[in-house]
C-alpha cells in the first residue's frame, strides 16, 4: 500500500505567507481586503467569492500530485458539504475530505448526501469523522450530548450510515438513533462507500474508531508518543478483527535550505502579537484529549522562536501563526521528506500536509519535496 | 409586485412519457447495454462517463437561459439530495435563485444555517430554503425521523428560528423543545450576509399560521384560481397582522403547445401512457385545471393544459389574484424549460407590465 499524500483547503482564511497574518486573499472577509482605497477606482465587488480562490487551490493540489484535501470546520469557516459540491465539477481527480460531526446531520440524510455526492464526483468523496473538542464549543454548534456519550452517537451514527448504504431495508434501535425500513434507493446505492478518517484521542474515541475507521487521523505529536499511540489503535482494532490506517495532519515550512526555512518561521514568530502569546502559554477549555497531549509539549517562557524546536526539525510554535496545531515540520526540502518517512517508519499510511500560502505551496510542496518521499520500501509493500 | 417564475428540478428522473418511461436522463443503469443496437457504435462506451447529474446541470442552465428567475431543487427521497445537487449546479448558474427542498429533521439547524451562509457567499446570495414536512410518520421513520405529526409545524418554527438567530445575532442562545444552543451565532466572515429566503408550504390553518410568522414565499399546492383567493387572503391578512409581509405562491404543472388541442393530444398520451383515466373536458375555450395530472411523477396537484396564450393568460389570473411566486415543472424538463421560457413567460410578462403601467 503506498503512501497517501492530502493536502488542505484554507477555509479559516489565506495570509499572503507564514509571516502574514491578515487573511484578505480572495475575500474570505468580505470588505476585509486590500483591494481598495478611498477615492480610488477599482477593487469594488468583482462577481468572485472565497470559493474562486479555494477553487484554485483544489486545481494546484490535483496537478501537483496531492489525492485531495481536507476541508477543516470551525465556527468561523465555510461549510465542507457546501464546497465539495459547489468545487465537484470544476476538478476532475481532487477528493474532499468533509470533517463533521455526528450531530449535525440526520444520518439517513447524511447517508443520502455522502451518495450524492459520490454520484457528483465519481466516487471523490470521503469523512473525516470529528466526534467533538467539546465544552461551551459544542453548544455553539447546538449540539448538547457529553463527551464519551458523544462517542457512543459516533458509532450508531456510522451504524446507521453503513446499514442503509446498500439499500436496506434497514431498522435499528440505538440510543441516538431509530430508523425503520431505512435504505437508499437505486442507484445512490451502488455507491461505493466512502473512507473515513476518524479522529480523536480518548480511550471512547479510539473504541469507536477501531469499529468504524479506515483511518486513524492524528495531529503531529512528538515520534515516540506517536508510535505508542499507533500501536495502541493497531491493538484495539485487531482486537475486532479489523485493520486500521494511520495518518498525520502536519503543516510543513519546506525551503530549497534549512537556514531559508527557518528564517521564515523566525519572521513568523516575531510578528506574533502578545496577546496571542499570552494565549499560546495558558491553556483552553474544552475536553479534547487531543488538545491536551499537544498543550503538554510546551515551554512555559519564550524567548525566541528556537524555544520552541522540540526535536530536529520539529517546531512547535505553528498555532502561534494560525490556528490549529501546534508541531510541524521546518528544514529543507531534503529534510521535511526524511521527517515524513520516519513516520512511515512509525507507521504512518496517509498524510495531510499544509503551508502558507496553500496555493504556491501546493506546488512547491508537490514539486520538490513530494517526489524526494521514499515511502513504503518494498518491503513494507510487499507485507501490506 | 416582482413576480418570479421557478422552474422545478426532478431530483430522481425525468422523461418524455409517465412511468415508466421515467428515466436518470444521461445515466446508465449498472451493467445495462447500450440502448443502440449491436450494428451501431456508441461513442458513450460501456460505462459512459456522464451521469444524471450532468442532465440535471442541462436543466439549470436552460432554466438560466431560457430567463427562469429560479430553481426549485425538489427534495424526493428515491433521488439526490438537494444541498448537493444545489452546490453542484452553483458555479455554472449565474442568475437563477438555488431553491433547496428539505425537511426540518435534516439535523442541527445551526449546521443548516452555517451552510447556507456559505451557499450565500458563494452565489452572491442566490440560495433559498423550501422546508418541508418529511411525509407520513412510516415515511418519516424510515428517513430516521421519529417525530410525531403534532411535532411537524412546531420543529420548523424552531428550525427556523434557530437558523436566524445565528446568522443575525451573536451571541444567540436559544433552548426550544428540539433545538438548544448556547453563546452561538455566526462571527467575522460569515456574519453581515443576506439571509437566505424561506419557502413553507401547506394548506391547513396551523401552516397558515406559520407562514405568516416564519416564511418569505408561501407556497400552495395546485388548485383553480377561485379556490387559492381566501387562502391567500387569510395568509397575507394573518401576516399584515404582525407587520410581514409574505408572498403568495403556487406549485403548478403547465402543459402547454401551440393549440388547445395539440396541448389536450399530449396531455391524454401522457395519462394513457401512464395508465390513468382520460377525464379531462374538450372545452377549448380557456386553459382547462387538470387535476392530480402528473402528481404521481412531479408532486404538483394539477396542472394547467391549453396553448400557450391560454396557460398565459391562466397564469395571469393567478397574478392577479395575488400570486407572486410560481413554482412551474413540465416533462421532460429540459425541453419544456426552454418551451416554457420562450412561449409563455414572455406573454405572461408583457401582460401584467401592461397592467402595471395602464396603473
Amino acid at each position: 500500500m503506498a503512501i497517501d499524500f492530502f493536502w488542505r483547503i484554507p477555509t479559516h482564511g489565506e495570509p499572503s505567507s507564514h509571516r502574514a497574518r491578515t487573511p484578505f486573499r480572495g475575500d474570505w472577509f468580505p470588505g476585509n481586503d486590500n483591494l481598495r482605497q478611498a477615492g480610488l477606482g477599482g477593487g469594488g465587488a468583482d462577481g468572485f467569492t472565497y470559493i474562486d480562490y479555494l477553487a484554485e487551490i483544489a486545481r494546484a493540489a490535483e496537478l501537483s500530485g496531492f489525492q485531495g484535501g481536507l476541508i477543516p470546520s470551525f465556527p468561523m469557516t465555510d461549510e465542507p458539504w457546501a464546497i465539495s459540491a459547489l468545487l465537484a465539477r470544476e476538478t476532475r481527480t481532487f477528493r474532499f475530505m468533509i470533517p463533521f460531526q455526528p450531530g449535525f446531520l440526520n444520518p439517513v440524510v447524511a447517508a443520502r448526501m455522502t451518495a450524492s455526492l459520490q454520484r457528483a464526483t465519481g466516487g471523490r468523496a470521503l469523512y473525516n469523522v470529528i466526534t467533538g473538542g467539546g465544552g461551551p464549543a459544542q453548544l455553539w454548534w447546538g449540539d448538547a450530548a457529553g463527551h464519551d456519550d458523544r462517542y457512543t452517537r459516533t458509532t450508531e451514527f456510522l451504524d446507521v450510515v453503513r446499514g442503509v448504504w446498500r439499500g436496506g431495508p434497514f431498522s435499528y434501535q440505538g440510543k441516538f438513533y431509530q430508523v425503520e425500513d431505512a435504505g437508499l434507493a437505486t442507484p445512490l446505492s451502488e455507491q461505493d462507500f466512502p473512507e473515513i478518517y476518524f479522529s480523536g484521542s480518548s480511550d471512547a474515541a479510539l473504541g469507536s474508531a477501531s469499529k468504524h475507521a479506515d483511518y486513524y487521523l492524528t495531529w503531529l505529536e512528538p515520534f515516540e508518543q506517536l508510535r505508542e499511540k499507533f500501536a495502541r489503535v493497531q491493538e484495539k482494532t485487531a482486537l475486532l478483527g479489523r485493520k486500521i490506517k494511520c495518518a498525520v495532519r502536519v503543516d510543513i515550512v519546506a525551503r530549497a535550505t534549512e537556514e531559508e526555512a527557518w528564517e521564515e518561521v523566525r519572521k513568523g514568530f516575531e510578528a506574533v502579537d502578545a496577546a496571542t502569546l499570552r494565549q499560546f502559554l495558558g491553556t483552553d477549555g474544552g475536553d479534547s484529549v487531543g488538545a491536551a497531549r499537544q498543550r503538554g509539549n510546551r515551554p512555559t517562557t519564550l524567548n525566541s522562536y528556537k524555544d520552541l524546536i522540540t526535536a530536529p526539525n520539529i517546531w512547535s510554535g505553528f498555532n502561534l501563526l494560525r490556528g490549529g496545531q501546534t508541531q510541524g515540520i521546518v528544514g529543507s526540502y531534503q529534510q521535511v521528506a526524511e521527517r515524513l518517512d520516519e513516520l512511515v517508519q512509525l507507521g504512518a499510511d496517509a498524510f495531510i500536509l499544509a503551508s502558507t500560502p496553500h496555493l504556491e505551496e501546493a506546488y512547491r510542496v508537490g514539486e520538490e519535496v513530494l517526489p524526494l518521499v521514499r515511502g513504503h520500501t518494498a518491503a513494507l509493500l510487499r507485507a501490506a | 409586485m416582482t413576480i418570479e417564475f421557478i422552474w422545478q428540478l426532478p431530483t430522481s428522473g425525468d422523461g418524455r412519457y409517465a412511468a415508466p418511461g421515467i428515466t436518470r436522463r444521461g445515466e446508465r443503469a449498472a451493467g445495462a447495454p447500450s440502448p443502440l443496437q449491436a450494428g451501431v457504435s456508441d461513442p458513450r462506451g460501456a460505462r459512459p462517463p456522464f451521469n444524471y447529474f450532468d442532465y440535471l446541470h442541462q436543466i439549470a442552465r436552460a432554466a438560466d437561459l431560457s430567463g427562469f428567475d429560479g430553481i426549485q431543487i425538489r427534495h424526493d427521497t428515491q433521488g439526490d439530495e438537494s444541498w448537493i445537487v444545489a452546490g453542484y449546479l452553483a458555479r455554472s448558474t449565474r442568475h437563477l435563485k438555488l431553491i433547496a427542498e428539505f425537511d426540518a429533521a435534516w439535523g442541527s439547524a445551526v449546521y443548516a444555517a452555517k451552510n447556507a451562509v456559505s451557499f450565500q457567499r458563494f452565489t452572491g446570495g442566490r440560495f433559498a430554503w423550501q422546508i418541508g414536512h418529511g411525509g407520513d410518520a412510516a415515511a418519516r421513520r424510515r428517513q430516521g425521523d421519529a417525530a410525531p405529526d403534532a411535532d411537524i409545524l412546531p420543529r420548523i418554527d424552531e428550525f427556523i428560528t434557530v437558523a436566524r438567530g445565528v446568522q443575525n445575532t451573536s451571541p444567540f442562545s436559544f433552548k426550544g423543545k428540539f433545538f438548544e444552543v448556547q453563546d452561538g451565532g455566526f462571527k467575522g466572515p460569515l456574519a453581515n450576509h443576506p439571509v437566505n429566503s424561506i419557502y413553507l408550504t401547506g394548506e391547513s390553518p396551523e401552516a397558515l399560521a406559520l407562514s405568516a410568522r416564519q416564511a418569505d414565499v408561501h407556497v400552495f399546492d395546485a388548485a383553480p384560481v377561485a379556490n387559492l383567493r381566501p387562502s391567500i387572503a387569510s395568509l397575507q391578512t394573518q401576516a399584515r397582522q404582525l407587520g410581514r409581509a409574505v408572498a403568495a405562491g403556487v406549485r403548478l404543472d403547465v402543459l402547454a403547445r401551440e393549440t388547445f388541442d395539440e396541448a389536450l393530444r399530449d396531455a391524454r398520451r401522457y395519462r394513457s401512457g401512464a395508465g390513468l383515466p382520460d377525464e379531462l373536458p374538450s372545452d377549448g375555450g380557456t386553459a382547462a385545471f387538470w387535476p392530480g395530472f402528473a402528481q404521481a411523477q412531479t408532486g404538483a396537484h394539477g396542472a394547467l393544459v391549453g396553448s400557450y396564450a391560454q396557460v398565459a393568460a391562466a397564469l395571469e389570473a393567478y397574478a392577479q389574484a395575488g400570486v407572486s411566486s410560481f413554482v412551474l415543472a413540465a416533462m421532460p424538463h429540459f425541453e419544456e424549460a426552454y418551451r416554457i421560457g420562450e412561449h409563455v413567460l414572455p406573454r405572461v410578462r408583457a401582460a401584467l407590465s401592461a397592467q402595471l403601467q395602464a396603473a
